[in-house]
């Protein structure tokens, strides 16, 4: 074992390269894996990340790795990090899920939650884009079927 | 809101990027929503339509009937609500809570149980209303992948056959009728368990045998509770509802004896008392792994009760936190005697150094003179202590003002010189 610090290069989909302390990178799944079996040579490709999700994974990394940083001031950092454009949520979802970072997922998903819950459907579709396929009529018979949740 | 970002352009190819996302992530966004917001995401698009009827965790309550229509009775709203989700369901489900405690009468869940018992229920909670106790159907005994199980007014009667639940980890009975002989063989036929909770379940004696059980939290009649085959327990919490009229059935020094690993003990006032009967003057051994005394509902006004109390802050060597609630209703305390009795029983305190205690909380206090020496002597001899939080009682009609006590208090000398003393009010 040895206490000098390693690091390792990560290489995103465009071809940017990141240099990241092994500690801070671990905190992927993905990677530590990687890292444990020893199939880390030079670079690690990061094929399903591009270089501005991945600056935005970093920061993330770096702030939940700073030491004697409290809860509290984490808690402020999340709860920033998270108001972004949901194309942007999308792209970190889809990269916590490929780096198997789960507390960053469950964090992402909540805030997918958070802009879902009490909404009416209509305002779901504006907050994400989401295009109504349905003509009126299947509209009418799936809120029949689901009447309940619809009252 | 979140800020309006100017669009991705070329990267918001897709109209809809949130249906895009691979299924493990909408089946966990979906199961995060509260069960009416999961099924109204049918209504969003094609490709959401059925994404809700994976999900494997519900919580059925009275907030989903609650705002269904009027008109109809709670109890059919509720047969409607389940009869949907069963039909539209497909995968398993591994955690239901059915909280039905505010219908009027429970309404005919056995096909429900049934069908939880076929598709993998891990964690599950019923709660249902009080009254006419509803009989847990066969098909429950067959739900071997159950974990966790927390049961709150039902009646539980085995089947001959039953074998027990071998993976469960997790047991809470809150006023389940039972027969006491099959409690114990509940108990002793879930080798995993490691949590038990039993809160006025116990009719007649029962013996716990659980050798993996780690915390165990009793609500009964102490009298009918027999505790020996707990060797890893680390957290026991026992109150009282036997109220027996003289204190004293069992020596606590053989009680604690059980328990070699005990890390948290929590005992209210009744549970002392109960256990107050016989109070050596020196350990017998010494509980090393104790490190956090609760007592509720307590009161010094009762002789043996204060020795047992003393006697534990004076028996565990390694004690970190102690936590003293006084019962809210003060009465005023016996007669003068049994004051200096109990004053001199405080004081004893004196003869012992609490080297590892850092924290102490006292809440509800009133002013008497065994409370302020308590405090007193806690400040005295606790050289490490960090914190102490003091609360004053709500009542107006006790021995000293709040203001009196505040003063007394400030004028204690304290051994640790990092000790904070903090009084709040209200």
């Amino acid at each position: 074992m040895s206490s000098s610090t390693k690091f390792l290069t990560l290489k995103t989909c465009d071809d940017k390269k990141f240099v990241l302390d092994e500690a801070i990178a671990v905190r992927s799944q993905t990677i530590k894996n990687m890292v444990e079996d020893d199939c880390v040579s030079n670079v690690i490709p990061l094929p399903n990340v591009d270089s501005k999700t991945m600056t935005k994974v970093i920061e993330y990394w770096k702030k939940h790795s700073e030491e004697g940083i409290s809860k509290d001031m984490l808690m402020d950092f999340d709860k920033a990090f998270v108001k972004v454009h949901h194309s942007i949520l999308h792209a970190l979802i889809l990269a916590a899920n490929f780096l198997n970072d789960k507390e960053m997922l469950d964090m992402m998903c909540q805030e997918v939650v958070d802009r879902i819950k009490g909404k009416t459907p209509e305002e779901i579709r504006k907050e994400f884009d989401i295009k109504n396929d349905f003509t009126p009529e299947e509209e009418e018979e799936i809120r029949k079927e689901n009447a309940w949740a619809f009252e | 809101m979140p800020p309006k970002d100017k669009k991705c352009g070329s990267r918001a190819l897709a109209p809809d990027i949130l249906s895009n996302l691979p299924d493990n992530i909408i089946d966990a966004i979906v199961m995060l929503l509260p069960l009416r917001d999961a099924v109204r995401t049918s209504i969003l698009s094609k490709t959401w339509r059925y994404n809700w009827c994976r999900l494997p965790v519900w919580t059925i309550d009275q907030a989903l009937w609650d705002v269904t229509n009027n008109a109809i009775s709670p109890t059919t709203r509720f047969t409607n609500i389940i009869y949907h989700l069963l039909t539209l369901h497909v995968g398993p489900i591994s955690k239901f809570t059915l909280s039905i405690a505010t219908l009027g009468n429970c309404p005919k869940i056995d096909n429900l149980i049934y069908f939880l018992s076929r598709n993998g229920i891990q964690h599950l909670v019923l709660q249902f209303p009080r009254g006419n106790l509803y009989k847990l159907p066969s098909s429950f005994f067959t739900c071997s992948q159950i974990s966790h199980l927390s049961l709150q007014n039902c009646l539980i009667m085995f089947p001959p056959a039953f074998k027990g639940f071998e993976k469960l980890v997790s047991l809470e009975l809150c006023d389940v009728t039972i027969p006491s002989k099959f409690i114990g063989s509940l108990i002793s036929c879930c080798p995993l368990l490691e949590h038990l909770v039993l809160h006025s379940t116990i009719t007649n004696h029962i013996q716990i045998r659980a050798p993996k059980l780690r915390s165990f939290d009793f609500t009964g009649k102490l009298i009918f509770l027999s505790l020996e085959g707990v060797p890893l327990l680390e957290k026991l919490s026992l109150v009282d509802t036997g109220y027996s009229g003289k204190a004293g059935k069992c020596g606590i020094a053989k009680f604690l004896e059980s328990f070699p690993a005990l890390k948290h003990l929590h005992l209210d006032y009744f549970s002392v008392r109960f256990f107050a009967g016989a109070v050596p003057k020196l350990l017998p051994f010494a509980l090393n792994s104790l490190k956090h005394l609760h007592l509720s509902e307590f009161s010094l006004d009762e002789l043996d009760v204060a020795s047992c109390a003393l006697y534990l802050i004076k028996s565990f060597p390694f004690l970190q936190e102690i936590e003293i609630e006084v019962y809210d209703d003060w009465v005023e305390p016996a007669g003068g005697d049994v004051t200096s009795e109990i004053l001199e029983k405080v004081k004893s305190l004196s003869n012992v150094t609490l080297n590892h205690l850092r924290v102490v909380e006292f809440a509800g206090i009133t002013g008497t003179d065994p409370e302020m020496q308590l405090i007193k002597l806690l400040l005295a001899k606790s050289p490490k202590l960090a914190r102490m939080l003091i609360k004053p009682g709500v009542g107006d009609d006790t021995p000293k003002s709040r203001i009196e006590v505040l003063a007394e208090i400030t004028q204690f000398r304290r051994a640790s010189p990092r000790a904070e003393v903090v009084y709040k009010l209200a």
